[in-house]
């Protein structure tokens, strides 16, 4: 299935630009992400796949067009921005873990000062997650003390602790050793079993394969041709797809 | 006229292409304590023990070159030797002797109490409890303590402070030598009409020009041109000058 | 500084004037800072037992300053280190306002010497608001030194990786938690050394109060030497007593940077 027809879409983006300074990142970008759909993008570096995916918690601004999540807009100044990130979880190429803070402490931080969680419940909720990932022998360790493997699936496990509706991957593997992008694509593709809605960002093709209910190409800040993965793989329609997956695969 | 004559002298050895040096002595004075010394427009070092030590220098037969420097370390410098003689209305105390030559007495000073207009007092047993300004290791400070009358002493670097303190409502009165008193009460512009001169201390002390202990030299040079000074009348000239009035 | 795992360099921000801080790793028991300090301990005590006069004569004249002088030194530290923070937020911020009354202010500080600030406070101002020697030494040292350290904590704060308050951000953490929960915690280990500096320079330009006849440890050396003359043995004690505070206040900014140095990876 390409797109659910029936239930309403989670995300959606609509004629979406962005420039930084004058030259358009992102160029009428439009697209629905259904609740439950895993979306994967991929495309050549500066096609503006980061940029969209940053563009939907707001870390970065569109400059017009409209994106929706939730049902709320996310530009609007009548929307608390914060709130809406609060049901958008994100993991980043570089981790971002917070070094002052054990791992136990990133995955609590946020329930308790934001969903007003008492710190047994944080806890609780933190250590299962951990062990989801895992990776609940490091609860007390600080995150210098890890790999980037495992420092990535605690960041994982943060996002996932505050219990968002749609999980943003930007490049998680990029930055990894080779021997430790396995355990990190392992977590991924558990949850994405699970029914998370994930957008995802990656070069990992093996994992779009899996996982992918939908694989989007982008090229020079417009979505180029999207589908299922496979149709993608072996019947790429536009040139700069197929030139592209020549290149990776 | 002696000096015209070193001057001359001068000439004709440095135009023979020798140098002959009149003696010339540094004289260090603390530019913050008028009509005695203090610095005019130019920031030059004027009043009257400048012009009283420029007399006694060509009386005796020595040139001056008069240095602003600051109180605090005046005597310091004079112990170690970067200056030669304080010509900084130096009263002469016991003290002081311990530590210092001195020459003989050249002017005589009360120590005064200043009020804002309007206030005063009869004797220093009236400021008891009072807050008192003087400028720090002055004779005035000394007298205050001296007394054994229990006031708030503030020990300002300067007088000058002491006295906007004053006016600005923060002390209560300041002490310091009579002449400095009068010049703040009725010459200085910004001052003048502001302040009473309430109270002269009976006990009078007298200034004398200091100089590292040990240079007998030097005080009999001093002592000779200051006795030539008071006797030629110049010294009346000067008093007239920079007091207004004879004492 | 060491790099670290995520990438980030430590950073070292050059600071003007001051003791330096004692190494917080520094475990061997003989070490500068306590040459100094046992140095000067010893000395003092052996000048007032050896020539109680005029040693100890002295010693027992400047208590009362020493008092005056923490006083308003710890009173300028709790004024200037918020100022600061507020100074180097105010620097960093989007909004224009803000960010031009930061930067003015820091101008204009940097502009004019310490001296004359209070000297303005204390005699100029004093023709409308009368203000004591204290509050005006603090209020103009808390001034002056927030200026600087203002733009300690600008740098420290903008050397912390962007990422850090991405990551916060997407979780759902506003600006002000953001700086609060991530950032400032952070950015303490490169801020406090320099902080810690400007608090010593900050002690030794306490002597400036005289001018205000505030009897500190220097006015109160100088209404000494006023009536003594004994330049040499005061200033001596002098110096070895702001040495010895001096020494104290920059073992304590040591310690607290050891505390703030837990998570790093070996």
């Amino acid at each position: 299935m390409t797109e659910s027809s029936t239930t309403a879409p989670i995300i959606t983006i609509r004629n979406v630009w962005k420039y930084f300074d004058s030259l358009p990142a992102l160029q009428d970008v439009s697209l629905d992400i259904a609740p439950g759909e895993r979306v994967v993008i991929i495309g050549p570096s500066g096609s503006g796949k980061s940029t969209l995916l940053r563009s939907i918690n707001r870390l970065e601004e569109i400059d017009q067009g409209k994106i929706v999540v939730k049902g709320q807009d996310i530009m609007s100044p009548d929307n608390d921005i914060n709130l809406i990130r609060q049901n958008l979880g994100m993991v980043f190429q570089q981790f971002n873990l917070f070094p002052h803070k054990t791992v136990l402490e990133n995955l609590t931080l946020a329930p308790i000062k934001l969903r007003k969680l008492t710190r047994e419940e944080a806890e609780a909720r933190a250590l299962g997650l951990l062990k989801k990932v895992g990776i609940s022998e490091k609860a007390n360790v600080y995150p210098a003390m890890l790999s980037g493997g495992q420092q990535q699936r605690v960041a994982i496990a943060r996002a996932l602790a505050m219990q968002p509706a749609i999980m943003l991957f930007d490049e998680p593997t990029s930055a990894l050793d080779p021997e430790m992008v396995g355990e990190v694509l392992d977590v991924m593709v558990k949850l994405a079993e699970e029914g998370m809605t994930m957008v995802c960002v990656t070069h990992e093709m093996g994992f779009a394969r899996t996982v992918a209910d939908r694989l989007i190409f982008m090229d020079q800040g417009q979505i180029v041709e999207q589908g299922r993965p496979e149709t993608l793989f072996t019947t790429p329609r536009h040139p700069r797809l197929r030139q592209f997956l020549n290149q990776i695969l | 006229m002696i000096r015209r004559l070193t001057l001359a002298l001068l000439t004709l050895a440095l135009l023979c292409g020798q140098a002959v040096a009149a003696e010339k002595y540094i004289v260090a004075t603390d530019c913050t304590w008028p009509p005695m010394e203090y610095l005019d427009e130019n920031k030059q070092p004027v009043g009257f023990d400048v012009d009283f030590i420029t007399e006694v220098g060509k009386a005796a037969g020595f040139e001056v070159d008069v240095r602003n420097i600051a109180w605090d370390g005046i005597f310091g410098g004079v112990a170690t030797g970067q200056y030669d003689i304080v010509a900084a209305a130096t009263t002469i105390t016991p003290e002081r002797q311990k530590q210092f030559d001195f020459s003989d007495p050249y002017y005589e000073v009360a120590q005064a109490v200043v009020l804002p207009a309007g206030k005063s007092i009869k004797s220093l047993e009236d400021l008891k409890g009072k807050k008192v300004g003087g400028q720090i290791g002055t004779t005035g400070v000394f007298v205050v303590r001296k007394s054994g009358v229990p006031v708030d002493l503030k020990e300002y670097d300067d007088v000058g402070l002491a006295i906007q303190d004053m006016l600005g409502g923060r002390i209560d009165a300041v002490i310091c030598d009579d002449p400095v008193a009068m010049y703040y009460a009725n010459k200085k512009a910004d001052t003048a009409g502001k302040l009473n001169l309430s109270y002269k201390t009976d006990e009078k002390e007298y200034y004398g020009f200091t100089v590292r202990k040990g240079r007998k030299d030097l005080v009999e040079k001093l002592n000779k041109g200051i006795k030539a000074v008071k006797a030629s009348g110049i010294e009346a000239k000067l008093l007239e000058k920079w007091m207004g009035a004879s004492k | 500084m060491h790099d670290k795992k995520d990438g980030s360099k430590g950073n070292i921000i050059m600071v003007t004037d001051g003791a330096s801080i004692p190494d917080p790793r520094e475990w061997r028991l003989i070490n500068a800072w306590s040459i100094a300090l046992v140095g000067a301990i010893s000395t003092l005590f052996a000048l007032c037992l050896c020539w109680p006069e005029p040693y100890l004569r002295i010693l027992l004249y400047l208590p009362d300053g020493i008092l005056i002088t923490f006083k308003i030194t710890v009173l300028s530290i709790c004024c200037a280190v918020p100022l600061g923070l507020l100074t180097g937020l105010g620097r960093i911020s989007n909004n224009r306002l803000i960010n031009l009354i930061a930067s003015t202010y820091v101008e204009v500080i940097r502009g004019i010497p310490l001296l004359v600030q209070i000297f303005y406070i204390y005699y100029a101002l004093s023709r409308f608001v009368q203000v004591s020697g204290v509050t005006s030494a603090v209020v103009a040292i808390s001034f002056c030194y927030g200026a600087y350290m203002g733009e300690v904590f600008r740098a420290g704060i903008t050397a912390i990786n962007k990422g850090q308050s991405e990551a916060a951000r997407s979780l759902g953490f506003n600006g002000f938690q953001t700086m609060r929960y991530v950032v400032l915690p952070q950015a303490m280990r490169t801020i406090l050394p320099p902080v810690g500096n400007e608090c010593i320079a900050m002690l030794k330009d306490t002597s400036l109060v005289s001018i205000m006849a505030v009897p500190d440890i220097m006015q109160r050396a100088r209404s000494f030497v006023g009536t003594t003359y004994l330049y040499f043995e005061t200033y001596t004690v002098v110096a070895l007593l702001y040495l010895v505070i001096t020494l104290m206040l920059s073992k304590t900014v040591s310690i607290m940077e050891s505390r703030l140095n837990y998570y790093d990876g070996k």
